[in-house]
């Protein structure tokens, strides 16, 4: 069997469709009804996808005890109340976020980009085109021919904040006030500067890049 | 009914401050009737300590009253006999044993003395009574002489002399007036003191009663306060607990009620949204069986009007909540380019995924104004929808910043055919109503600029208050 997660809904007919769906790509699906037994089901799971409204206990707090008893596991919320009120509420805690009705593409698309996400943050090496990068070891390969690219602690604090982010855009702002952890400064040249040397040191051709993609105007992006 | 016991509650008289206040009144006018002749009697009792305390104080009366007894007794003796003279004397002699006594008859001669004394003649020539007399009026002892007889009648006299002391008080008259004065010295003080304090009684609790007031709780109302007298100030006290408690119960009704709004909100939102999710998993299901190619069509159809339905059940929703002032926005002075290229870059995907060709022309300046960031985001939320639904056939979203003539506008313009052409979705409205309402509330707003050719949406200042933010 595959990957296993945890999936809480309480409506039967989207609950079935949504386990099927989901078994038919290759996940195991636990399949709750209510939030009670939460906690003790996430046992093994390595996401979970939890309905707002829920009987009993909602969402938010099965979402909350969840991540208090393992900080680690993402949540992926479901949700079918006004989006206004649910992104005040919900998005404290949970990883990603999608209202009904959803299309069951976008569902498969969104656990895909979490599951990656969190595997960046393991031990297992993450592949991206011709690289194969071991984010625990601060280790960068090139896959075909093992040479191993060294890269400076900032270089790889971008590189390993873009794997966790696969597949987002981020903004200039975004990256510089993760990796400096300071309010980034209008014109401020530094990330810039750094990206080049990450891209000399990690793209096949520095001029045209496929790692390290830029979207004009917004900032950049590493796509799986 | 709390409230209404609270209210009814009789202040008793005692109880108040007027009837204090009038006590002190009181007092003040009982000061002159009352004060004066108590001190004076206080004065007297004080005389009394302070004197001759001792029984013999003035036993013989004052010197007045002996002078007429003794002149009396002499009108009531014959001179002719002087056996009743001696009697008399010697009676006298009894009644004021301190004194000394003697007597001359009518001849001049010295007749008994008791006790005997010296310096007296045998007999009297005129020269030796008013040498004596001169020698013993006003002097110590206080002598008395009075002529036998009755009207002063006979030439015989007779004297007695008592010490002085027996007749003057030791201590003089009016030894007792600063005590008087310090008396009602006192009573004068006590009764500032008395007043003054009751004053400053009544303004500790006024100051009291004062920063309770202001003192706030977690709520942002004001805290009751603990009741310690029920007099005036107490029922006012009381009176301020009933209106906090008042506004903390309607406070109270409204969070409630803004509560029922949201969960009644969010219930529909539920119960509108579910069966949409499993309709959208039925139409998903289809695309698997083998479909004509208008089947096929119709499946790409439904999934559309299913997203967009869904949607626009968020939308009425959100405005619905937004409108009714549930959703109050908190304006801060951010960086707008930031929350533009943050929202593009969400929705970049999306635009790649149906082919619209994503113009990004941002300065890297920031450009600050004062935005709720939520509802910033919000607006450019709807603003992308829209061209995904309605300006898909134009594959092109540009966003850009221009110098306008009320500063700096930022733009996002499409190519599709313009708000008036046939769109395929139609049903904009409430998107842009929320859009609309967002910016006013934001004090921006949009201008709209619509041909065939494409859609130019500008977002600017309303006025010139924003100006000056980018000046700081």
């Amino acid at each position: 069997m595959g990957v296993k997660l945890l999936y809480i809904e309480d409506d039967k007919e989207i609950g079935s469709f949504v386990r099927s769906h989901l078994e038919r790509h290759g996940y195991e699906v636990e399949w709750l009804t209510s939030g009670e037994t939460a906690v003790q089901a996430a046992a093994g799971c390595r996401l979970a996808i939890l309905d707002v409204m829920l009987p009993g206990l909602d969402g938010f707090t099965v979402g909350q005890r969840l991540k208090r008893s393992e900080p680690s596991l993402p949540i992926l919320m479901l949700s079918a109340r006004a989006s206004i009120d649910d992104k005040l509420q919900g998005l404290q805690f949970a990883d990603d976020y999608l209202t009904k009705p959803f299309h069951p593409d976008e569902l498969t698309a969104r656990i895909e980009v979490l599951l990656r996400r969190t595997a960046a943050a393991g031990t297992e090496p993450v592949a991206i085109k011709h690289l194969l990068v071991y984010e625990q070891e601060n280790r960068v390969v090139v896959r075909d021919s093992g040479e191993e690219i060294t890269l400076t602690g900032k270089q790889f604090h971008i590189f390993s904040y873009m794997l966790r982010h696969l597949g987002q855009i981020l903004t200039k702002e975004q990256i510089y006030e993760a990796v400096w952890g300071e309010s980034y400064i209008e014109g401020d040249k530094t990330l810039m500067v750094h990206i080049r040397y990450l891209r000399e040191k990690i793209e096949r051709d520095p001029s045209s890049p496929e790692v390290v993609e830029t979207v004009r105007g917004i900032g950049y992006r590493v796509r799986p | 009914m709390k409230k209404l016991l609270g209210r009814s509650r009789v202040v008793r008289f005692r109880q108040t401050l007027l009837s204090r206040y009038m006590l002190i009144i009181l007092f003040a006018f009982l000061f002159i009737p009352i004060i004066f002749p108590l001190a004076s009697v206080v004065y007297m009792v004080i005389e009394e300590q302070s004197g001759n305390g001792n029984d013999d104080y003035l036993k013989y009366g004052n010197s007045a009253a002996l002078e007429s007894m003794w002149h009396r007794e002499a009108s009531l003796l014959d001179e002719g006999a002087p056996e009743q003279v001696d009697r008399k004397l010697r009676e006298m002699k009894g009644r004021y044993p301190e004194g000394s006594f003697f007597w001359v008859d009518m001849a001049g001669a010295t007749r008994l003395q008791l006790p005997p004394q010296e310096g007296l003649p045998d007999r009297w020539t005129h020269t030796d009574a008013i040498r004596y007399m001169k020698a013993n009026i006003d002097g110590d002892p206080f002598t008395v002489v009075a002529f036998l007889g009755p009207d002063d009648a006979g030439s015989g006299f007779m004297v007695m002399q008592l010490p002085r002391s027996l007749l003057q008080l030791s201590t003089p008259i009016g030894s007792g007036t600063p005590y008087y004065i310090g008396f009602l010295f006192v009573m004068f003080a006590f009764f500032i003191l008395l007043s003054l304090l009751f004053f400053r009684h009544i303004r500790r609790r006024l100051l009291r009663l004062q920063s309770a007031m202001t003192m706030r709780g977690n709520d942002g109302l004001p805290m009751p306060i603990v009741l310690t007298k029920y007099d005036e100030i107490g029922q006012l006290e009381a009176a301020f607990n009933e209106m906090t408690e008042q506004l903390r119960g309607s406070k109270e009704r409204e969070r409630a009620e803004e509560e029922l709004r949201k969960r009644l909100i969010a219930n529909l939102s539920h119960d509108l949204r579910t069966p949409l999710t499993v309709m959208n998993s039925h139409v998903y299901s289809l695309r698997g069986e083998p479909l004509s190619a208008q089947g096929q069509s119709s499946v790409k159809q439904l999934e559309q009007k299913i997203g967009s339905l869904g949607s626009l059940i968020d939308n009425l929703l959100t405005y619905t909540l937004m409108t009714s002032g549930k959703y109050p926005l908190r304006l801060d002075r951010l960086d707008v380019l930031r929350l533009v290229r943050e929202s593009a870059a969400a929705w970049y995907p999306l635009w790649e995924q149906e082919g619209i060709e994503p113009d990004i022309n941002l300065p890297d300046e920031p450009l600050f104004w004062r935005v709720d960031k939520e509802g910033f985001r919000r607006v450019l939320d709807n603003l992308y929808q829209n061209i995904v639904r309605h300006a898909r056939s134009g594959q092109y979203i540009g966003i850009s910043v221009e110098q306008g003539a009320r500063g700096r506008t930022i733009v996002i313009s499409d190519r599709g055919a313009g708000m008036t052409g046939e769109s395929a979705g139609k049903g904009a409205g409430i998107g842009l109503a929320i859009v609309d309402y967002l910016l006013s509330e934001m004090k921006l707003e949009r201008r709209t600029e619509s041909t065939e050719g494409g859609t130019r949406i500008l977002i600017g200042s309303r006025a010139e208050e924003q100006h000056f933010l980018n000046e700081i």
